[in-house]
């Protein structure tokens, strides 16, 4: 940089000679402003507002009420949603076993009609029984003569896929022996 | 203790951030003076740089939280007043450098009468007279005090056109000076 040029650079400011009109800019520019400020947030009439709150505040109050009813139907008590899976779970399991062992009852060959009808028909009842036992369980989980009722229930059935078990290999043996004894 | 001067009137300049009327005022009537001038340099017209340094100031206050005191608020805002001063010239299609071709760029091994105590009114009147195309490299480097990187970006040249363009510019200023 040369000695005109330090020169011009140190006297800058001497070249900001003029003066702006400084009324007639910020006008411009606070109008500009205002414009822009009023395009980001909209005015909402006195009368809008109080009705959008009092809408508001109804939807919140459903809202709310809605969430605690559904969640007081849906759950219960966390003890209650915790017995309640772990029951879910038992009688799922019951469920899927019994519903097995009944189709290969009612599918086998060596069995009766009528053995498969009687068979069946307790089936039927022990479902029923167990139905009521399910709604009274609802009702009352703490009772305990209810869930002995129901624990007596599945032992029933258990009971009966057993002794039908034991009649059907009692006739095989039977069968076995005649074709040995031949 | 010295303060950085990219702070220079933060406080202020943090109060425009969240829309306080009267801050943008303050700060308003802190550098309107200076940038009018800016576009009166650039554009030579009153209404022209009025209108100008009025865009440019609603930008600044509009766009106020992206600067981040990368520079001082008013290198800040001065660059919006330059662009927009070089994007008015160039929509009335005024040359920003000279046509003249570069390959006969002379260095500084010619002679400049560098007069420096020259009057700054000659400067000024010198400037003025000189043709399309050199003026506004001659207020950028001289005046605005920018370097040729920050100018090869402002017209969008190259640095090294900028300089070639620079002293080709200033050899005539000088030329004008002396004759005067």
């Amino acid at each position: 940089m040369d000695n005109f040029e330090k020169h011009i650079r140190e006297n800058a400011a001497e070249f900001d000679e003029h003066k702006a009109d400084r009324a007639k800019l910020w006008a411009h520019i606070s109008t500009e402003l205002q414009k822009e400020e009023s395009k980001e947030t909209k005015v909402i009439p006195l009368w809008v507002w109080s009705t959008l709150r009092i809408a508001c505040f109804v939807v919140l109050l459903l809202s709310i009420g809605g969430f605690i009813g559904f969640s007081i139907y849906k759950s219960g008590t966390p003890k209650e949603q915790f017995v309640s899976k772990e029951l879910q779970e038992i009688n799922m399991h019951y469920k899927d076993l019994l519903a097995y062992q009944v189709e290969l009852v009612q599918k086998n060959p060596n069995l009766s009609k009528e053995d498969k009808t009687e068979f069946l028909s307790f089936m039927d009842e022990l479902d029923t029984e167990y139905e009521t036992l399910r709604l009274e369980m609802h009702k009352n989980l703490d009772n305990e003569q209810v869930l002995e009722a129901i624990v007596a229930n599945y032992q029933k059935r258990i009971d009966l896929i057993t002794n039908l078990l034991q009649k059907i290999n009692d006739s095989k043996k039977l069968d076995d022996t005649y074709g040995y004894t031949l | 203790m010295k303060t950085d001067i990219r702070f220079t009137h933060k406080m202020l300049v943090e109060k425009c951030k969240t829309g306080n009327t009267s801050s943008q005022f303050e700060l308003y009537g802190l550098y309107v003076d200076a940038m009018y001038n800016v576009g009166l340099r650039f554009l030579g017209n009153k209404e022209e740089a009025e209108d100008i340094v009025q865009d440019s100031f609603v930008d600044a206050f509009k766009n106020l939280n992206n600067f981040k005191y990368d520079s001082s608020f008013g290198a800040w805002l001065k660059r919006i007043v330059i662009n927009k001063s070089i994007n008015r010239l160039k929509a009335k299609k005024i040359p920003l450098v000279s046509m003249e071709t570069h390959e006969f760029y002379l260095t500084d091994e010619e002679p400049l009468e560098a007069t420096e105590t020259v009057d700054v009114k000659k400067v000024q009147w010198g400037i003025a007279k000189l043709p399309d195309g050199y003026q506004q490299i001659i207020n950028l480097y001289l005046i605005e005090g920018y370097d040729h990187v920050e100018i090869g970006e402002i017209l969008g040249i190259s640095t090294s056109t900028s300089k070639s363009q620079y002293h080709r510019a200033k050899k005539k200023l000088l030329t004008i000076i002396n004759a005067m």
